[in-house]
């Protein structure tokens, strides 16, 4: 377990890398950065000046290694727009961002454990198509129509909850059940054909021979095994999970850091959206390799193959 | 598993209660609550371009002079009169007890520290083009200044209803990047608390000098989504949100919880047309296909079907609420028929293809609707338009001021909230301005002229011969000035403002 660990940790570590140089190109790939910049009838001299002062006549790695070493500290510059530091605009706006995106996984595995669990045991049956059905209906509903509707039930008709905002725990429910159902059609399928892979293996058989209740089957033997793929679908999907993120912080005016770098990237404001990027990447990566070990540690198999 | 799943329940749980606020002794009942679609970039006034940012600046800060919203006439506020000594001379005299939140009296030290900040041309503020006809401001005594400026300058009082009077004190003591995040003014509001994107927490100036607010708290909240903003004015969540969609109107109307209130604006909505060929040559170069355009559509079906009655038609782009607006001249009527002839004249009998870059929904109320309907009636009329949808308003501004817009494009101008015609013409019809696509040295000298002199009288002769001749030379497709349209509580009683500037101290709760 440890080299295997030793292992993505070093993996980890290319990938870092590979993610700076990514979010340093985003300036360069998108057009002249002192011409953004500069106003339209600014003159030859004054681009020469802005060019020296952000370091642009440089040669190239020299650029990269001032932007990595600054940003290892912190320091990604101050927003063109806010006349703030980035690094403190991306971390006011992180936990925001990291609850609803909990909230929204904790959601999604409320949903479609059960549900998965059920209908692969009542493969074929009425409820497995009613599983079936919902699943359909959950993943062709957008993100922004739930909101939406749910923010006219529960808000506008019932009066049950407030209509945006954040602040209390009245304010999380919407949210983390939008997001929430965004994740859960595909997590149950998942479930779902592990669960009824693995029931038709030998070893459910044995278990089942051995005199086991068929409780104790499904939970001990079939469950933990289903949870493999579960557990790596669920890794790579954080990505998306923060993209259903932009869209539901931006129905419940929720004041995480999804809007604050689409609204960066709309402002052209690098210097954010390079923090974003990076943050952001660091947060997947971590999730991802969080995953790894806890596959790693569900499957021996993974850990001696590695 | 299942029990560490009811233990990530519990850390969800613990992590969103450890997020509820302590309990203030804030009631909903002594609260108001607005809402805006996008938040200010600092509490810095003079530096920031954006409209949020003027609204904010009312509540915490005051100015010189203010418009009084019923007659629409600029009067007295910090400064209680003005005279001009001579053609480049006024002198102001201030009002006497007014305190800043800080407690420090407000004095004629800080109307110059005000002024002298902003006309710094090192300090870069974004205001200072407003002020630029401003050379110097000189301290007479405690309560007296004068300004001195470049030339004649009419628009004087006009301009000191754009500017917020900070402190000498705060600007010597604490300085630029520290006023970026804690305004110190003498208004109505102050600042309790700013949560970037999210909310701003005001309460009442108790020793305000002029009226004090009905309402103890003031929460402003940024809601980006126009549906979600409806659904908090419904559910009792805001009190008054701004920008409502014509097509909204009957949901807010029949909810029994809100209702909508609307006001012409200070911003007129025209189709410019490439006269000045700055984005090459085009067919809008001749007068006869500009008056084709403005005869082949109808506009006032347009606004009484598609805006439900929400525009008010210009002849010339210059606004009926602006000073020089000329009440005797009638717009364009729809003539299909004229417009044919005049196409055939300029040597399109069988037609003409023109481009049209559309903006996005934006600043305009329903904008695809009416440039559907536009399109159409230019259509009947022989243009065969080719259509360029725009879906930034960013690139599209950036277009225009480059000279890359084409033959024909959406625009409409907000006089900077200056109610004054030069505010228009000197931006969008004057020889070679960023925003202009026309040219006309006739047009030109009149503009100079007007700006040039103190006689009222005089100047509104100019404006009535500017329109005249604008009209004439039909230099753009000339729609309507617009109305706002705004969703108000049924809790509260407010008037919607035709300068834009919603005022959250004039909102008082509804006589039950």
């Amino acid at each position: 377990m440890k080299r295997y660990a030793l292992r993505q940790v070093v993996q980890l570590a290319v990938v870092i890398v590979g993610i700076s140089m990514l979010a340093f190109a985003i300036l360069h790939v998108i057009g002249d950065p002192v011409t953004l910049l500069l106003p339209q009838n600014a003159g030859k001299e004054e681009y020469e000046r802005y060019n020296k002062l952000l370091g642009l006549d440089k040669p190239i790695y020299v650029q990269y290694w001032k932007f990595a070493s600054r940003a290892v500290q912190g320091d990604f510059g101050k927003s063109w727009y806010a006349d703030t530091p980035a690094f403190k605009l991306v971390l006011e706006r992180m936990p925001p961002t990291l609850y609803l995106t909990t909230a929204g996984l904790v959601t999604a595995l409320l949903i479609a454990l059960p549900l998965g669990i059920l209908a692969a045991l009542k493969q074929h049956s009425f409820v497995d198509n009613l599983c079936t059905m919902a699943a359909v209906a959950g993943q062709a509903m957008p993100i922004f129509w739930l909101g939406i509707m749910l923010i006219i039930i529960f808000a506008v008709q019932l009066r049950l909850l407030p209509a945006s905002g954040y602040g209390t725990w009245q304010h999380f429910l919407m949210p983390a059940f939008t997001l929430g159902a965004f994740l859960a059609p595909i997590t149950m399928r998942l479930v779902r054909s592990g669960v009824i892979e693995i029931m038709n293996m030998e070893y459910i058989k044995t278990a089942r021979a051995k005199g086991l209740a068929e409780r104790l089957v499904v939970i001990k033997h079939a469950f933990r095994n289903a949870c493999i793929p579960v557990i790596t679908v669920l890794g790579l999907q954080f990505g998306q999970l923060l993209g259903g993120a932009v869209i539901t912080e931006t129905v419940f005016a929720w004041p995480g850091v999804a809007t604050l770098t689409v609204d960066a990237i709309r402002n052209q404001d690098f210097p954010v959206v390079q923090c974003a990027v990076v943050l952001l990447a660091l947060i997947i990566v971590a999730v991802n390799f969080l995953v790894d070990m806890i596959v790693g540690l569900i499957d021996p198999r993974i850990r001696v193959g590695a | 598993m299942r029990r560490s799943l009811a233990t990530g329940l519990l850390v969800i749980l613990a992590l969103a209660l450890a997020l509820v606020p302590p309990a203030g002794a804030q009631t909903r009942e002594e609260t108001l609550i607005y809402s805006l679609q996008s938040d200010v970039d600092n509490w810095d006034p003079p530096n920031s371009v954006l409209r949020e940012a003027i609204i904010l600046g009312y509540h915490v800060y005051d100015h010189l002079a203010v418009r009084d919203l019923k007659t629409r006439r600029v009067g007295p506020n910090l400064a209680t009169s003005w005279t001009n000594i001579d053609d480049t001379t006024w002198e102001v005299k201030l009002r006497q007890g007014v305190k800043f939140h800080d407690g420090t009296p407000f004095t004629s030290r800080d109307v110059k520290a005000t002024f002298d900040r902003v006309l710094d041309p090192t300090k870069k503020m974004t205001a200072r083009g407003n002020h630029a006809k401003i050379k110097a401001v000189d301290t007479i005594d405690d309560h007296t200044v004068r300004f001195r400026t470049d030339g004649p300058y009419p628009l004087f009082v006009e301009r000191l209803t754009a500017q917020v009077m900070q402190s000498d004190k705060v600007i010597r003591e604490k300085g630029h990047e520290w006023m970026q995040e804690n305004p110190v003014g003498t208004g109505p509001y102050k600042l309790v608390k700013w949560n970037r994107k999210q909310e701003h927490q005001l309460v009442r100036n108790d020793d305000y000098w002029g009226p004090k607010p009905a309402f103890k708290h003031l929460r402003i909240r940024i809601i980006p989504e126009k549906a979600t903003e409806i659904a908090e004015l419904l559910s009792g969540g805001v009190d008054i949100i701004k920008a409502v969609p014509p097509d909204q109107m009957d949901v807010i109307n029949k909810s029994g919880q809100a209702r909508t209130g609307t006001s012409p604006i200070l911003r007129t909505a025209m189709l410019q047309l490439d006269q000045a060929a700055r984005s090459g040559p085009n067919p809008f170069t001749d007068r006869r296909v500009r008056q084709a355009a403005n005869l082949a559509v109808d506009n006032d079906a347009i606004i009484k079907f598609v805006l439900n009655g929400l525009g008010d038609r210009v002849a010339a782009g210059v606004n009926p609420m602006a000073f020089g607006w000329d009440p005797g001249l009638k717009p364009y009527k729809q003539d299909l028929a004229q417009a044919k002839k005049l196409l055939a004249e300029a040597g399109y009998p069988n037609g003409v293809d023109v481009l049209f870059n559309e903006g996005p929904p934006i600043v305009e109320p329903a904008i695809q609707q009416t440039n559907d309907a536009i399109i159409a009636d230019m259509t009947k009329a022989g243009f065969r338009v080719k259509r360029n949808y725009i879906g930034d308003n960013t690139v599209l501004v950036a277009r225009i001021k480059d000279g890359k817009a084409g033959s024909m494009f959406n625009w409409s101008w907000g006089y900077y909230s200056v109610f004054d015609a030069d505010a228009i013409l000197f931006d969008v019809f004057k020889c070679g301005e960023n925003y202009s696509y026309y040219c006309n040295p006739a047009l030109d000298d009149l503009i100079i002229h007007g700006r040039s002199t103190l006689d009222q009288k005089k100047r509104t002769e100019v404006y009535v011969k500017a329109q005249k001749l604008l009209f004439d030379d039909a230099a753009y497709l000339y729609k309507w000035g617009l109305r706002g349209v705004w969703g108000i509580s049924n809790r509260i009683e407010y008037q919607a403002p035709a300068d834009e500037v919603d005022r959250m101290f004039l909102v008082t709760p509804k006589k039950k």
